[in-house]
């Protein structure tokens, strides 16, 4: 595809692969003249900016120049540091080898020239750089003299072959065209090669290779096989290009012919050493594959002769060819369409004319019609090899379950056959969270042995901060000490007994005191004088001085009356009036009296007094004493100072009642997060654990912790599992999991376990009883990402509507795609939901008891179709068997007990319903092939039911067959056990394949189905074809032989003469051929029930000799014999037998049943020589093989 | 990072693609043998499910549907043919065959669920290609020519989100998802594309930065936060970061994760998208997570448990 066009007749040169962006210089060619005979010379850089989609090209940098080029290369000389574009060497005439630096150029700056040196005499044709070290140049000119310049000392160059080296330090080989052929002088025939090893500093190597009368027009080095090149011929007459090695000097390696004209131009793929180009006289530009000769592209191109091609070196997929119609054109070797482009361009012709009225004619030009190219407009296809650059070689892709699938492929040599590499995927499990997953297992291995204290305990020997340590020490009392709340009181700094302690101190001393004065028992005494004695108590407001005073005041009594308060008090107390008493002392300040007085005063008194008393006192004690004698404890939660929020909780903890102790934490501590100060908000945790509130947990923690981390949502996920578990011990049930916050946080923490492969412990931390589409989503994945490990469990719902996506009608039928082996056998699950088969079966059961419901419609000879039935479900189905059978025969074996009992029971229904169970696991197989390959919906249901009575006039004959065929078992050929037993189980599976035919067949031939027979008419004809064969070619061998034959060489007659594939994938191929044969047979009627004793008598003789026989020989004697019977049985379908014959053989098959061979062959005799040779050649003399055999064989 | 399955593939050819289905039990893989292969791994197992054939060509992609459409699975080849593959009651069968384009098809990508059955596909040819099931197994098919000229390498899909409201979004209504896609091709750039009111793609961002060929783009899975994030990475051995911040889209700034030393062919993120997965020419992978600063940390390399592996099929071979 044609991407970019520059309008000269120049050479050029592309940037260097490390330059960017990507720039083509252009130096006017010297060999031509352009159509204007202009003399001027350029050397111009335009750049390849895709970006753009017109085919212009930029022009970023011009210079006109004195002379005109012969070549020009681009080299990174001096690029990378300084944002250096490079130097720009030309070849000129006279010699001149000239560098321009590119930069300046770019720049449009002076002093471009760099460098310029005029020792070659005429003009230099042959320039290269080496790709090694940039630095040096290698030129070559008509003079046959070749010069390796050093671009840091230009001045002088070196001259190969001369003994004075430079050091070359090349590793490899020095890449140069050391050329050429054009000039008289050069010797045409031989081309030189020099290189110079690093080590040995050795003079160059020499070499000639002697390409037999080849004037050479290109020369290119193999881009990775060292001693490798290739030559091009520019003769007419020889247009080829050869490849040769250096260490097979004496002849080319390989030849590529295909340009009809000589060869003017051959550049290498540096990207991919299968491409190269070459462009010749015959106006074609070819890309070669040069280790297989083949074309893999041709560039559609113009009329003209291209004489130079080059490939971009940074974008491999872009090349340019210079033309002498005097175009550079760059193109794609990846194809595409050139419409849009096209368009473009046919507009800028047309404007570039005025298409006002350019001839002052007074009438606009029509828009130009420009002629369409066809070559342009069609599809250009991509190489025909896909590109080295395109092959990905290596990659690493991320799976659920932080699996991580990667492969690559080890480099090879391109020689090397592939085939030696393990072409492997590996699956690796990427843990990042290491030390979250290390918690994550100690947490889990917590939670399932139980042992919380010790986990707790470790906790807390671990934690890192003093509020860590007090979580978890909460989290340790709480739940799983007993007395928790005296525990908690501990830890909150309220130990009982230091309390204790710390009164007995402070109160230590004025209790010895006392002691010492009086006994305990004195106290006591004086206890109990005290209600008596309060009227007259001093007034004292701390119960330790009160204490203290009452011995002191004990001998005085005296009631005051006077008129002060006391004496009112007094006055009151003696008529009885304790409220007014206590009212006195209140306003008098008197609160002990006040009190005491209105304990006595009775319940109401005591209360009013108490509430008067707290109104009016305000030490800082009262609240709490007030709270606690009020048991409000809601008014300390509400109220306290939060910087006493401990005290707080330490008095819930004495006090509160359980029932409303954990709603008390709970206010408690949201207060501490509404209105706290950082730490507090923190702490009101602390509360929460203390509530065992497990959502206002994870609630108050995501507030104030960074918890998306890893590690910190582990610290949460610990806590709250811990929590948890403790109100689950507490409660002795399961707590479920409740909250949005929580939910939230252990989906989250459940999807990063997953993310590191923990799937099964990811599964248990997922909420159950929400309907997150989150939750679920992650919980069905979790799920089934396990595969088999939990099977145990119930898959839990799919958490997406299920879209169903059909096949389009698009899809070309030739196209199976089949699967292998191992996946026929996998779907056995689901397709017993969907057979159709197996309901239409029961139908047909009672109506004809005694047959098997497979058989009638086998039989049923379809006497208005004309066409087979089509039914795709045909083609994978037979496949299926084959292949499934042996996988299939286990079960069928197992199964095989049901069988014996069906002759004896013949009319039980539900005794025949089971010895169908069988024919199970065949449906399964070919249902679900069936519904894949049809478009339509699958036909066999709906024309199963209607079939029955339209089976029954034809079951009749085969009735007899049947039962003959049941009956056998318990004859000879049963008795033998293990061989019979296989027999048997080969019946059940011989006998699905019919089913799944006689759905569609007999909705074909039934009237009321027509539609479906009209739709299934449109069917492509590839379906058709195959569809109807396999069951009547399947079913007939079936039916006689399996009883007698063994399990192996059943399958083999009654598999493989129908053509039955052993592989899946082979199946239309193999049944395209035969699908005549069926087609016949299809038509044919039931063997008229009176010669039905024929083919029974002579199959049962071909059975036994099967059984008999030893050889492999005899064997297939029978097995052709079996096949050339058929052409028996079709006559006698079709009544084409004439009387005598007919009755010879009913005479032959009672000698046979008889065993009387010889009689029979004597019969046979007689037959043979009165009838028609062409009546019975068919299948009379293979009759006689077997009665011979069996004859021999004595059976 | 510790292997725990290899699946020998028997692919007779360079596998060019690996893919794991939605719940990680199930591998396609792809190669130049032209064929697909699933394989069944669960429990560290390794059973061939199916052995697609019908490419003529090498086949470079694979890509998983969501399994609410079914078992469904495309693949794109150098033979510029893209085929759906849907498995039927245990069979894996062509469900659609898209031969719209005229150059090897690259990559391919199913959007997110949310949108629909959607599928990208990137080509040679420069276009990208946008194939929407619309029942019955009809697909609609648009296409955006020249997205990246002489060839688009990758293309990836922005997670469904709704802008503005990135977190919370009320439930009950249909969330107004803005569907957008990311590309990258060989004309070095990084492009986004989001659908106009009149249907038509438009390229409403490119993003320059790449000194070469942009071989693979990848948008990260949304994980939550306003941000949106982009990894490319180019011939020119740079992998980026694109991350935006701006809810209409628009605002992206560019951040050098790493210059390799090698083309870097491959970018991948991890579901929970905070690990990036960067394979290279030199046959090696290297996992890269954000730090807590802002940098990117390479936290693994890969090479060092599957160099083993090379070196002993090179041992092998030097035998031979």
């Amino acid at each position: 595809m044609k991407l970019k066009e520059i309008e000269r007749t120049a050479n050029q040169a592309w940037s260097p692969a490390s330059h960017h962006p990507i720039f083509l210089a252009t130096g006017t060619s010297a060999q031509q003249l352009d159509a204007s005979f202009s003399t001027n010379a350029a050397l111009e850089i335009f750049e390849l900016d895709f970006g753009d989609p017109s085919l212009d090209m930029k022009l970023r940098g011009s210079l006109p120049t004195h002379n005109r080029f012969h070549k020009l290369i681009w080299g990174g000389f001096g690029m990378g540091s300084d944002g250096s574009s490079g130097v720009i060497v030309s070849g000129g005439d006279n010699g001149a080898v000239t560098l321009y630096s590119a930069t300046k150029v770019l720049a449009g700056g002076k002093e471009t020239i760099i460098g310029q040196n005029e020792k070659h005499s005429g003009p230099v044709r042959a320039l290269d750089f080496n790709p090694f070290q940039n630095n040096l140049l290698a030129t070559g000119a008509n003079d046959s003299e070749i010069y390796i310049w050093d671009l840091n000392n230009f001045s002088v160059p070196m001259t190969p072959g001369a003994n004075s080296q430079p050091d070359f330090s090349i590793n490899r080989v020095l890449r140069n065209k050391q050329v050429q052929s054009i000039s008289s002088r050069v010797d045409k025939k031989k081309l030189k090669c020099y290189w110079q090893k690093l080590k040995l500093n050795s003079p160059f190597i020499y070499f000639s290779l002697n390409p037999n009368r080849m004037r050479c027009s290109g020369m290119e080095w193999h881009p990775e096989v060292a001693t490798q090149l290739v030559l091009a011929s520019e003769d007419d007459r020889m247009p080829v290009i050869q490849m040769w090695d250096l260490r097979f000097a004496t002849s080319p390696l390989k030849v590529l012919e295909n340009h009809t004209k000589g060869i003017l131009s051959i550049c290498w793929s540096q990207a991919d050493p299968e491409l190269l180009l070459s462009s010749a006289k015959d106006n074609k530009i070819l890309c070669w594959n040069p280790n297989t000769g083949e074309v893999i592209y041709e560039l559609p191109t113009s009329n003209q002769w291209c004489f130079d091609v080059q490939w971009c070196p940074r974008s491999p997929v872009v090349l340019s060819a210079a033309a002498f119609d005097g175009r550079i054109s760059i193109y794609s070797v990846m194809g595409g369409n050139l419409v849009a482009q096209q368009l473009s361009q046919a507009d800028k012709i047309s404007s570039s004319f005025n298409n006002l009225d350019p001839f002052g004619t007074g009438q606009p030009l029509p828009p130009l019609q420009v002629p369409q190219h066809v070559a342009q407009t069609t599809v250009v296809q991509p190489l025909k090899k896909p590109p080295k650059w395109i092959r990905q070689p290596v990659g690493a892709c991320f799976a659920f379950g932080g699996k991580l699938i990667t492969f690559d492929n080890p480099k090879a040599a391109p020689q090397q056959a592939q085939q030696l590499f393990p072409r492997q995927v590996f699956i690796s499990q990427v843990t990042t969270e290491t030390q979250f997953l290390q918690r994550s297992n100690e947490l889990q291995a917590v939670l399932q042995s139980s042992d919380f204290i010790n986990y707790c305990q470790s906790k807390i020997r671990t934690a890192q901060s003093e509020f860590e340590r007090s979580v978890w020490n909460f989290l340790k009392k709480v739940n799983f000490e007993q007395d928790a709340r005296s525990k908690f009181l501990n830890l909150l700094g309220y130990s009982k007994e230091e309390v204790k302690k710390k009164i007995s101190s402070c109160l230590g001393h004025s209790l010895k005191n006392k002691d010492q004065e009086t006994d305990t028992s004195d106290l006591e005494e004086k206890l109990q004088d005290l209600p008596d004695s309060t009227a007259g108590g001093d007034a004292s407001t701390s119960s330790a001085d009160f204490f203290d005073h009452i011995p002191e005041n004990r001998p005085k009594f005296e009631i005051p009356i006077a008129a002060d308060t006391d004496g009112l008090i007094g006055q009151a107390l003696l008529i009885g009036s304790f409220e007014e008493a206590v009212e006195l002392c209140l306003s008098d300040g008197r609160f002990a009296d006040a009190i005491i007085l209105a304990v006595a005063g009775g319940e109401g008194l005591l209360r009013k007094t108490q509430q008067k008393y707290f109104i009016n006192q305000k030490s800082k004690i009262t609240s709490l004493l007030s709270s606690i004698v009020t048991h409000s404890w809601r008014e300390i939660v509400q109220s306290c100072d939060l910087g006493n929020w401990k005290e707080a909780l330490a008095a819930l903890l004495t006090y509160a009642k359980a029932e409303e102790f954990s709603t008390l934490c709970d206010t408690l501590g949201s207060r501490l997060e509404v209105e706290g100060d950082g730490t507090q908000r923190v702490q009101a945790c602390l509360c929460y654990i203390c509530s065992g509130n497990v959502e206002k947990l994870v609630q108050c923690w995501v507030k104030n912790h960074e918890s998306s981390l890893p590690l910190a949502l582990e610290d949460l996920v610990e806590k709250v599992m811990m929590l948890q578990k403790s109100m689950e011990v507490q409660q002795g049930t399961e707590v479920p999991i409740k909250g949005s916050v929580l939910a939230e946080k252990l989906t989250q923490y459940a999807s990063l376990l997953a993310a590191q492969g923990s799937l099964a412990v990811a599964m248990s931390y997922l909420p159950a009883n929400t309907n997150e589409s989150s939750v679920l989503q992650l919980r069905d994945r979790l799920f089934h990402s396990q595969g088999e490990a939990v099977l145990g469990l119930q898959p839990p719902p799919f958490p997406f509507a299920q879209v169903q996506v059909d096949k389009g009608p698009h899809v070309a039928p030739s196209a199976p795609v089949t699967g292998q082996p191992t996946e026929v056998q996998r779907p056995t699950p689901k397709p017993f939901q969907q057979a159709p088969h197996q309901p239409g079966f029961t139908p047909l059961v009672p109506a004809q008891p005694s047959v098997q419901p497979s058989l009638p419609p086998v039989f049923s000879p379809p006497a208005s179709a004309a066409a087979p039935p089509p039914s795709p479900s045909f083609v994978p189905l037979s496949s299926a068997a084959p292949s499934g059978a042996a996988g299939t025969a286990a079960n069928v074996y197992s199964r095989v007990g049901m069988l014996p009992s069906y002759p004896k029971h013949p009319t039980s229904s539900p005794g025949t319903v089971p010895s169908s169970g069988p024919v199970v696991p065949g449906s399964p197989l070919r249902s679900p092939s069936y519904q894949a390959t049809n478009p339509l919906p699958p036909p066999s249901q709906p024309g199963f039911h209607p079939p029955v009575p339209q089976g029954l006039p034809s079951t009749p004959t085969s009735t007899p067959v049947l039962q003959h065929l049941y009956s056998y078992p318990a004859g000879a050929g049963y008795t033998q056990g293990p061989l019979g037993m296989p027999s048997l189980s080969f019946t059940s599976t011989t006998a699905p394949p019919p089913p799944p035919p006689t759905g569609p067949r007999d909705g074909w031939n039934d009237p009321p189905n027509v539609h479906g027979m009209l739709r299934r008419k449109k069917l492509p004809e590839n379906y058709t074809a195959p569809a109807p064969i396999t069951a009547p070619v399947m079913s007939f061998p079936a039916e006689p032989q399996p009883l007698h034959s063994q399990v192996p060489s059943a399958k083999e007659v009654v598999f493989a003469p129908p053509g039955a594939p052993k592989e899946a994938s082979m199946q239309l191929e193999k049944y395209r051929p035969q699908s005549q044969l069926p087609a016949e047979k299809i038509e044919r009627k039931a063997i008229p029930s009176e010669h039905l004793f024929l083919k029974t008598t002579f199959d049962k003789m071909v059975q036994c000799c099967y059984l008999a026989a030893g050889d492999p020989q005899t064997k297939r004697k029978l097995d052709d014999a079996t096949k050339r019977l058929e052409n028996l049985y079709d006559k006698l379908r079709e009544h084409t037998l004439s009387p005598n014959i007919l009755g010879g053989l009913h005479e032959i098959a009672h000698c046979i049943e008889c065993r009387n061979y010889q009689q029979a062959l004597s019969i046979h005799t007689q037959v043979v020589s009165s009838s028609n040779f062409s009546e019975i050649s068919a299948f009379m003399p293979v009759l006689k093989v077997v009665m011979t055999v069996a004859n021999k064989l004595n059976v | 990072v510790s292997v725990i399955n290899t699946v020998d593939t028997s692919h007779e050819d360079m596998i060019h693609d690996a893919q794991m289905d939605y719940y990680g039990t199930r591998l396609a893989t792809c190669s130049s043998d032209r064929s697909v292969k699933i394989f069944d791994v669960k429990n560290g197992g390794q059973i061939l499910v199916a052995d697609l054939r019908g490419h003529e060509g090498p086949v470079w992609q694979v890509a998983w549907a969501h399994p609410m459409y079914g078992n469904i699975l495309a693949s794109c080849s150098y033979d510029r043919k893209v085929i759906i593959w849907k498995e039927e009651n245990g069979t894996w069968d062509k469900m659609y065959e898209y031969t719209g384009h005229d150059s090897s098809v690259n990559s391919v990508c199913w959007a997110p669920h949310d949108f629909g059955l959607i599928l990208a596909c990137g080509s040679s040819d420069g276009a990208v290609s946008l194939l929407t099931h619309t029942g019955d197994g009809q697909w609609e098919v648009k296409k955006i020519s020249n997205a990246h000229t002489i060839g688009c390498n990758a293309v990836s899909w922005a997670p469904a989100v709704v802008p503005g409201s990135l977190v919370d979004q009320p439930s009950g209504q249909k969330p107004n998802y803005v569907k957008r896609f990311v590309s990258g091709g060989c004309d070095n750039l990084v492009k986004l594309w989001n659908i106009e009111e009149d249907g038509q793609w438009k390229d409403d961002q490119k993003l320059e930065a790449h000194s070469d060929w942009v071989r693979d783009v990848a948008w990260a899975p949304s994980i939550g936060l306003p941000t949106s994030s982009i990894a490319s990475c180019s011939q020119d051995g740079r992998v980026f970061i694109w991350t935006c911040d701006d809810p209409s889209g628009n605002a992206w700034t560019a951040k050098e994760l790493h210059k390799f030393n090698d083309v870097v062919w491959h970018v991948s993120w991890s579901i929970t998208g905070n690990i990036l997965a960067v394979s290279g020419g030199d046959n090696k992978v290297t996992l890269w997570k954000e730090s807590v600063d802002g940098q990117w940390v390479c936290i693994s390399d890969i090479n060092k448990g599957q160099s083993a592996v090379s070196t002993i099929t090179e041992g092998q071979q030097n035998e031979q």
